[in-house]
């Protein structure tokens, strides 16, 4: 079984996107050996009501509900934001929520960010944090979006200690550094920018954080999904003890998928 | 030493992907593809990479080997048959051609250990004058097939005129260090990178010049260097980079036709090969980005 972590579902402005629509997108996890996909909406970037995007997405993933796990975004620096969060958690029964300070224009340590965290880690779901969507050197002239750092998301996790993090998108995050601020056990980071091979940043996750840390994402519908294949058939060769887990065991007991 | 792990790990782990295919996939598909949906074979395609580099100084007696043997396990993996390394100075600076010496004294001592797989390019910089151009005399004779231009001088600078005329007479491969990068603080760091504009001026002046647009995704705007590169028949594209973007393999074959088109890594190396595997190609087109098309650049190399 592989889930993929890392996928998005509709439109991007700046860039036209192959495959925008929830068909689209299983068509190609079809096409790919792809059995689910953990799928955010990336109109909630932009949108001012965040909410009108979960809900667009809630009625695309419905006809998929067996493919697509749908990921809620919040924006704590709009009005009404708490009541959203409760109906994504307790409402709409969604098993993660995201939050994009660089698209919404807060930090994770400032008073927002501060409490959309702590009411996430209340309410017991994991938060995602993605680094970024595109690289920043071909960044479209009104994407003002900064890459999120780790060092905030450190901070993040020493001052949540219950809170489950799914770190996505993330290029060269150091696992001990992880490890170090008490993510062991309670983070999955996926591995659509990192390498099995040549650099072996992934087997240094499995040495720091635990292979249970890790898990298959390939950025879709951005980026193309064979490089992630390829690198899935690279632990199949090289750490065949954790391909299972990888692949999708660990996604699925991090999301709580039957 | 090459009864190593790398081998026996090649060797043993092929068998459990295999095993690991039969359980993911129904029977009939199971027959036509790979682990997760890959080409049948793709590992067996033969591939050169035509953008590479080691940057651990490798020509001294105490030299750590760990990067190029590391870079070659995944070579094996992948089925890259050969790498085209080289050791540039990076951060713009311009430097003394003692220096420059020193970073193709790397390469050459990895041409020599690993003489089937590792070849080379000469890293040059125009500022250097005529100890640039004996410089390249000095790799060519000694194996490499190609110089390498980093970002200290935009390409369309006179300086590197000599440059570009040297390597025609040599036969050999110009690869050049490309961006155009929209955003303001990371064309900062690297004032002078090239775009594809500056290589079709060069192109222009020397439409003879087996000339690549090194790292097409890596990380500048590919949309704007595909579309600018319309207008430059005589300019190759390497495949390489860190980003990922669908389809843009595909789009350097719309746009500029399979033949322009190279494969190649840049140190990402499983990204590097999937994003061939991933677009829509002929076999004929797939072979072609993966080793024809280079392979006829090579040809061209004069003794």
């Amino acid at each position: 079984m592989i889930i993929d972590l890392n996928a998005a579902l509709g439109p991007y402005p700046f860039r036209r996107l192959t495959r925008t629509s929830a068909d689209e997108v299983v068509a190609l996890m079809d096409r790919s050996g792809i059995d689910r996909a953990v799928v955010s909406a990336l109109p909630a970037l932009l949108y001012r009501d965040v909410q009108r995007a979960n809900a667009d997405l809630r009625a695309s993933v419905a006809a998929h509900a067996n493919r697509l796990v749908p990921v809620g975004t919040i924006n704590p620096a709009y009005a009404g934001w708490e009541r959203d969060l409760d109906e994504l958690v307790r409402g709409w029964r969604w098993r993660a929520v995201a939050l994009a300070p660089g698209h919404h224009d807060y930090r994770l340590g400032d008073e927002r960010g501060r409490a959309a965290l702590a009411r996430i880690a209340a309410l017991g779901v994991p938060v995602v944090l993605t680094q970024r969507y595109e690289d920043r050197r071909q960044r479209h002239a009104w994407d003002r979006a900064e890459d999120l750092q780790l060092a905030e998301v450190l901070v993040a996790a020493r001052e949540f200690p219950s809170l489950r993090m799914i770190l996505v998108n993330w290029a060269a995050v150091d696992g001990a550094r992880l490890a170090a601020a008490g993510l062991r056990g309670r983070c999955l980071i996926d591995f659509a920018r990192l390498q099995v091979l040549f650099r072996k940043e992934v087997p240094r996750l499995i040495e720091t954080l635990g292979a249970e840390a890790v898990a298959f994402g390939s950025h879709l519908p951005f980026d193309y999904v064979a490089p992630a294949l390829v690198k899935l058939d690279s632990v199949a060769r090289f750490h065949p003890a954790h391909l299972e887990g990888i692949a999708g065991r660990n996604a699925a007991r991090f999301l709580g998928l039957g | 030493m090459h009864f190593n792990r790398r081998n026996f790990l090649a060797t043993t782990a092929a068998g459990v992907g295999v095993a690991w295919a039969a359980r993911r996939l129904p029977a009939a598909e199971a027959r036509t593809t790979s682990p997760g949906g890959l080409p049948a074979g793709w590992r067996t395609l033969r591939k050169i990479d035509a953008h590479n580099h080691l940057f651990t100084p490798l020509h001294r007696p105490d030299a750590d080997w760990s990067e190029a043997e590391n870079l070659l396990e995944a070579a094996d993996a992948l089925g890259i048959d050969q790498l085209l390394c080289s050791r540039p100075v990076v951060g713009g600076a311009l430097a003394d051609i003692a220096l420059v010496r020193e970073m193709n004294d790397t390469i050459l001592a990895a041409m020599k250990r690993y003489p089937r797989r590792i070849r080379g390019y000469c890293f040059v910089q125009p500022g250097n004058g005529r100890a640039a151009l004996d410089e390249i005399e000095r790799c060519c004779d000694a194996g490499m097939v190609g110089v390498k231009l980093y970002n200290q001088f935009k390409y369309d600078d006179p300086l590197v005129c000599p440059i570009a005329e040297r390597c025609i007479r040599r036969g050999i491969l110009l690869l050049g260090h490309s961006g155009f990068l929209t955003d303001p603080r990371a064309l900062a760091t690297q004032p002078k990178i090239s775009h594809a504009g500056d290589f079709g001026a060069l192109s222009r002046r020397y439409p003879e010049l087996s000339l690549i647009l090194g790292h097409v995704n890596g990380g500048g705007d590919w949309e704007w260097t595909l579309r600018t590169l319309r207008d430059f028949p005589n300019v190759h594209v390497d495949t390489s980079g860190s980003v990922m973007e669908d389809d843009t393999v595909g789009d350097c074959v719309r746009m500029l036709g399979v033949e322009r088109v190279l494969f190649a890594t840049d140190a990402t190396v499983e990204g590097g090969v999937g994003k061939v595997l991933a677009a829509e190609l002929t076999e004929a087109q797939r072979d072609a980005i993966f080793h024809g098309n280079l392979q006829r650049l090579l040809d061209r190399r004069r003794a």
